[in-house]
């Protein structure tokens, strides 16, 4: 199973196991992880599961997956990198094993 | 200390109703009674109502009803502060559901706040997220244009479709009774239970449907345990936490739970978006001409036509807006109003498609923001799809004055069309 990497604003690591499928939000949720609220639960509306994909992982992650997700990074808490996404919108893959995600300070 | 949902325990946070029942710390200029739920000028027009309170009333005042007294909060800005922080205002002993004292449970998740919260969530979330719910899209397209069929038949027959029985009430009960593995036989027995306990707004009613839905759930999970299948009821009836099966109280807590927040929600909404489009032909034209933005219509839709609120307790002393709130008050956000906040939503009452993105509070937000809020989309969506395809135009039947059912979920009592 892939394994996703969430380095906290403080630099406290967690790595777990995401199924291939599942979102990098829903990743931290399920399993207790800092940093990512998701308030909406993935349907594109609240922008509060804000993350910095590493820089070592943006160009096979890419950038924004939709017109909305753009538009909606626009409205997030903390600073807007070239790096920043919306989690909920990262689908977790085989091809993405390892991958690092850093969260932001905050959602709100 | 979080509440240890296992063994339940009533709150023992005292019951404040009425003008002599007022607190001393709360400023006598702060009191007022908007009759927000019952009061004939809310039934005329409720969402009317609820854009003109940013007129007349403070943005948080002390609401003293026969029902309960509570801090009301209107300002978009201050229900994303109180809904966002939970550990002020909490969702223990926030939901006014009369519950047996002696044979007492909680409404799970809802009146669970973190850190537990989110552990029972998980147990149901995969089938509610925008994916899951993907997997209905199919037989909710097909149920929809079942009940279209018989609305056209209507019509024919009788000269007029009477929306809410025909579409709005059977659509998502049909689709939650699916998901939830009940039977479909049971539909309109559950809707009159949920109408009791919803908008009859008096306990004695309330509580005997409590019981009526609590006898018949009581039996249903007994049998998804003896034969599990792969419905949320039994999924829930076999689930863990932390480790250990759920306790019976969870499990009933958890289901009696779902079928309150499923059955009522979707179903106010759509009558009331029906009601409206039937009265604004040029807006069902633009739906139909613009395909591609469904989900914009959808989201604006929700916003402009939100249907219920969300209560808390608080857990500390707070002030907003200096106004100074204690712990053991409570408050309630009244969403539909947030929802017309001009601050944010300028022209509030005027549906556009095309407002700038802002979070809209039809589903609440923060850990307990609503976990159908991608059901609910999906069945609106699918809705308006199927519907305009097939009945594009169509009015309210001429002479009918629309009226509002009391109580805490707003919709029109009766939709007669006429095409």
């Amino acid at each position: 199973m892939p394994k996703v990497t969430y380095v906290a604003h403080d630099g406290t690591e967690a790595q777990v196991d995401v199924p291939a499928g599942e979102n990098v939000m829903r990743g931290a949720l399920y399993n207790g992880v800092e940093g990512i609220v998701g308030e909406c639960g993935g349907g594109l509306s609240c922008a509060t599961c804000h993350c910095y994909v590493d820089e070592s992982w943006i160009d096979r992650v890419g950038g924004p997956s939709s017109v909305t997700e753009s538009e909606l990074l626009e409205s997030v808490a903390t600073e807007l990198k070239a790096t920043s996404r919306l989690s909920c919108q990262i689908e977790v893959t085989d091809a993405l094993d390892g991958l690092v995600i850093h969260t932001p300070e905050t959602q709100y | 200390m979080p509440i240890d949902a296992a063994n339940p325990v009533p709150p023992t946070l005292p019951r404040r109703a009425g003008p002599d029942q007022v607190p001393d710390h709360v400023a006598p200029e702060l009191v007022r009674s908007a009759g927000i739920t019952f009061a004939p000028d809310f039934l005329k027009a409720p969402h009317d109502f609820m854009a003109g309170l940013h007129d007349s009333f403070p943005p948080i005042w002390y609401d003293v009803s026969p029902f309960q007294n509570a801090w009301n909060a209107i300002k978009h800005e201050d229900a994303l502060f109180v809904l966002r922080n939970p550990e002020i205002f909490s969702n223990e002993g926030a939901t006014p559901f009369p519950r047996d004292p002696d044979d007492y449970f909680y409404f799970i998740p809802i009146e669970i706040d973190p850190p537990h919260h989110r552990k029972y969530r998980n147990i149901v979330d995969p089938m509610l997220s925008p994916k899951g719910v993907l997997a209905l899209e199919e037989r909710i397209r097909k149920l929809a244009n079942d009940l279209i069929d018989e609305a056209i038949e209507d019509v024919k027959s009788k000269g007029e479709c009477e929306y809410t029985t025909a579409f709005g009430r059977p659509l998502p009960v049909s689709v939650f009774l699916d998901i939830m593995g009940l039977p479909q036989s049971m539909r309109d027995t559950f809707v009159d239970w949920a109408v009791n306990l919803l908008h009859s707004n008096d306990r004695a009613i309330m509580a005997q449907a409590m019981k009526s839905i609590s006898d018949y759930l009581k039996q249903a999970i007994a049998e998804k345990k003896a034969t599990p299948d792969d419905g949320v009821v039994s999924r829930i009836a076999h689930a863990e936490f932390d480790g250990r099966p759920l306790s019976d109280k969870e499990v009933f807590g958890f289901v009696v739970f779902l079928f309150i927040a499923g059955l009522d929600t979707v179903f106010a909404t759509l009558n009331n978006v029906w009601m409206y489009l039937a009265e604004h032909p040029e807006k069902r034209q633009e739906i139909i001409d613009r395909p591609q933005d469904i989900d914009k219509v959808v989201e604006e839709l929700l916003r402009r036509w939100s249907v219920t609120f969300s209560g808390r307790v608080l857990a500390q002393d707070c002030e907003m807006r200096g106004v100074q709130m204690k712990a053991g008050d409570r408050i309630t956000c009244v969403l539909p109003a947030c929802n017309f906040d001009p601050e944010v939503f300028p022209d509030p009452l005027e549906v556009d498609f095309d407002r700038p993105r802002k979070t809209i509070l039809a589903f609440t937000v923060g850990v307990h923001s609503c976990m159908g809020a991608h059901l609910a989309r999906l069945e609106v969506k699918i809705a308006l799809q199927e519907w305009l395809k097939r009945i594009p135009a169509f009015r309210i039947k001429p002479g009918y004055e629309v009226e509002y059912r009391p109580g805490g979920v707003v919709g029109p009592e009766y939709l007669p069309l006429v095409w």
